[in-house]
């Protein structure tokens, strides 16, 4: 019996520090977690008025984050820290298994890798066996799916092997595999077109676009699994009508993606290999 | 004749507080104390507000670096970055603590690392003394995207702000001792002269006319020094003036009192000195009949008697002795003097009345003189009074002094007689020599008073006098 009491109230009280928890939870900003595919300020200018314009239309605070690395960013989803996030493709695979489930993805332009080289430099095309061997090539990270992953598949396509033919070299985001290429130090380096259209001007009118690779399913928001149905249908509302507003459009110009997000379902990745 | 030297009052007891010195030295103290406390009270503050803009300005400065080196690091939350910012935060002087918070209050880093991970109240952060609490918010594409707290320790500037305070009021101390000490050898020269001056003013006023002083200052205290030299020549010249003038009214005075001491003995002498010479002359004569000789004998006996108590009253009035006086009942020498004149003059009808409050009462006098004294004024009171009378002898006190009157109801003293009744040889009775007022203003003349008469013609005579009590 008093066993049995005992048990009762351990019961209460994890039920009570449970709904306490969830409630601190839900009273707590949602953290939308970004893939550090470029520099966190840039990031930052990018994504902030997207997370603003979430907070207001879920009338509940939008943490904008990011991380130092995109093996830390995963790590993070594996622990399910973000409420929300934003990643490429091949990743999404991975937070799948983390319990993240899709919501939206990038509208309108196809989703390709592709490779930059300086507006001087003497290669025009990556097939041919003009290609001098020993060029050194840079990417964002091993795990960018559209700026490595992809290039590097369709450099195979291409007869090309990477590890082979080239020197690679690792910068850790979109924005200095760009500088990168600018300054020159590396010959080419594998990006995407979102980045390389929130370089300077000045920088992007040095450089030239010499391969695409072709398109896979587009950059995908997910969301986690404990999300409320009523939230998550909320946040792909919103998401998908931010073109139907001037409010909305300018949150877009922003980040890049003139034509919004569209809804997107988790079947759509299930082709999507490393 | 030689200076007159007056006794000096007690020189007077001035208090050192009161003195000019200690004024001086009290004004030049209490302007320097108010400069000096302007001067360093300025002087801090000015210092004390560097010092703190200096480390509101550190500190601002090391919060907006925080912010800015923090902010890649706090939207990626590489919190290893983070830490390594707040490591180094640490390391800067007067950091009591410094902490990065995301946009939740999340700590994210601090020098505390206690703290890492725990959430925080900005609004609610409790103060603590002595430390300066700044924060900045951390902003990327504009908008808040974390905070920066840095607190500096205020307690080197607290410290240095002391220092700089106790060094002020030390300043002001050695101002006050150096300048009191300056003003009091500044007062020491300037009143040193007063004081001469003062010394000289003081043997002046003493009577010692040849006072002098030698200052041989160039100031003002140097030119009352020859202005006193100068009055002093002056007072001593006109003293020597006066002393000549004064020696040559009391010759003058002396040769017309001898010339009417002279006109009234001779004036006195010659009628009784006539009769008796016509007496003798008549008892020459042959047909002198024996009742005519009786008659010129008669004659003889009384101008004889006449003149021989003009020449014992004179004798009185010219030999009277120094005074010595002694505290003695005066009330008791008067009633013995009432009792001995009133026995001669019952038979006409005078009634002498002492009055005193005081019983004794006890005076400085003479006891013989005084005697006299009273014994000459009741004895003109009873002669005032042929018909009889009252005579009213009364002592009041009047503070320190002991007031005799002696009043009767008799004829008085015609007015013309009033002013000059104690003249010698002045007197409204035909059988009155003019002397008995005369001893009476000598004797009361040397015990330091003088005799006051009111009289009105018919009503009576009032004469009084005050002796010092005992």
């Amino acid at each position: 019996m008093r066993r049995a009491a005992w048990r009762l109230a351990v019961a209460v009280i994890l039920l009570w520090a449970g709904w306490g928890g969830a409630r601190a939870a839900e009273a707590r900003y949602y953290r939308f977690g970004v893939l550090p595919l470029q520099s966190p300020t840039m990031l930052a200018k990018m994504f902030l008025p997207l997370t603003d314009a979430l907070a207001r239309g879920l009338d509940h605070p939008v943490e904008f984050v990011t991380a130092p690395s995109f093996a830390s960013f995963m790590r993070r989803v594996r622990r399910g820290e973000y409420d929300i996030i934003y990643l490429n493709p091949l990743l999404y695979t991975r937070a799948r298994k983390a319990g993240y489930r899709v919501i939206v993805k990038v509208a309108g332009e196809p989703f390709t890798g592709i490779v930059v080289v300086r507006k001087d430099s003497r290669i025009r095309h990556l097939g041919g066996k003009g290609l001098p061997k020993g060029l050194k090539i840079g990417f964002p990270d091993p795990n960018a799916y559209a700026a490595t992953v992809m290039v590097r598949q369709y450099m195979r396509s291409l007869g090309l092997s990477v590890k082979r033919d080239f020197k690679v070299r690792y910068f850790g985001s979109q924005d200095s595999a760009l500088m990168a290429v600018y300054y020159g130090l590396v010959d080419m380096a594998g990006t995407w077109f979102p980045s390389l259209r929130s370089m300077p001007a000045k920088v992007r009118r040095d450089l030239r676009v010499v391969a695409e690779t072709p398109p896979q399913p587009q950059m995908p928001i997910a969301v986690r699994s404990d999300m409320p149905p009523r939230v998550a249908a909320r946040l792909r509302h919103l998401l998908t009508h931010l073109t139907d507003s001037a409010q909305g459009r300018r949150v877009l110009d922003h980040l890049g993606f003139k034509q919004g997000f569209v809804a997107a379902t988790n079947r759509e990745y299930d082709g999507v290999k490393p | 004749m030689t200076d007159m030297v007056y006794p000096l009052p007690a020189e007077p007891k001035v208090s050192f507080f009161q003195t000019l010195r200690f004024r001086l030295i009290v004004s030049v103290a209490l302007v320097h104390a108010i400069l000096m406390g302007a001067f360093v009270w300025l002087a801090v503050t000015k210092q004390s507000e560097n010092i703190r803009t200096d480390l509101i300005n550190r500190a601002h400065a090391l919060t907006s670096l925080m912010a800015v080196a923090s902010t890649n690091a706090l939207l990626s939350e590489n919190l290893g970055s983070l830490a390594e910012i707040t490591g180094r935060v640490k390391r800067q002087p007067d950091v009591v603590y410094g902490a990065i918070v995301d946009i939740r209050g999340d700590v994210l880093a601090s020098t505390d690392p206690a703290q890492v991970g725990h959430h925080i109240d900005l609004a609610r952060r409790s103060r603590r003394s002595h430390v300066l609490d700044l924060r900045d918010t951390v902003r990327a594409a504009g908008q808040p995207v974390g905070t920066v707290l840095l607190g500096m320790s205020t307690r080197a500037l607290d410290a240095h702000i002391a220092e700089t305070r106790d060094q002020g009021v030390a300043f002001i101390l050695l101002a006050i001792v150096a300048g009191s000490l300056v003003a009091g050898a500044l007062s020491y020269v300037i009143t040193r002269n007063l004081h001469t001056l003062m010394g000289a003013a003081r043997d002046i006023g003493g009577g010692h006319l040849a006072a002098r002083v030698n200052i041989r200052a160039r100031d003002e205290v140097g030119l009352l020094g020859g202005a006193f030299n100068a009055m002093a020549e002056s007072l001593e010249a006109t003293s020597d003036q006066a002393r000549r003038e004064h020696e040559k009214r009391t010759d003058a005075e002396r040769l017309a009192c001898v010339g009417e001491l002279s006109a009234s003995i001779a004036h006195e002498i010659r009628n009784p000195l006539s009769a008796v010479i016509n007496s003798v002359k008549l008892l020459g004569h042959p047909s002198l009949t024996a009742a005519d000789r009786t008659q010129a004998i008669g004659i003889l006996n009384t101008e004889t008697q006449r003149l021989q108590r003009i020449l014992n009253d004179f004798l009185d009035f010219s030999r009277i002795r120094e005074t010595r006086p002694v505290a003695d009942d005066i009330c008791a020498l008067i009633d013995e003097v009432a009792h001995l004149i009133g026995e001669d003059t019952q038979a006409r009808a005078v009634r002498v009345h002492v009055q005193s409050a005081d019983r004794p009462c006890r005076t400085l006098h003479d006891p013989d003189q005084m005697r006299q004294v009273i014994w000459n004024l009741i004895l003109n009171s009873v002669q005032a009074m042929p018909d009889g009378g009252d005579v009213y002898c009364r002592l009041v006190r009047e503070g320190a002094l002991v007031r005799v009157s002696i009043a009767d109801t008799g004829c008085g003293i015609p007015d013309h007689l009033l002013e000059r009744i104690v003249r010698p040889f002045v007197t409204g009775r035909k059988q009155g020599t003019g002397l008995g007022l005369s001893i009476v203003q000598r004797i009361l003349m040397q015990h330091g008073t003088r005799l006051e008469v009111m009289s009105h013609v018919g009503a009576g005579t009032e004469v009084s006098f005050t002796l010092e009590a005992a």
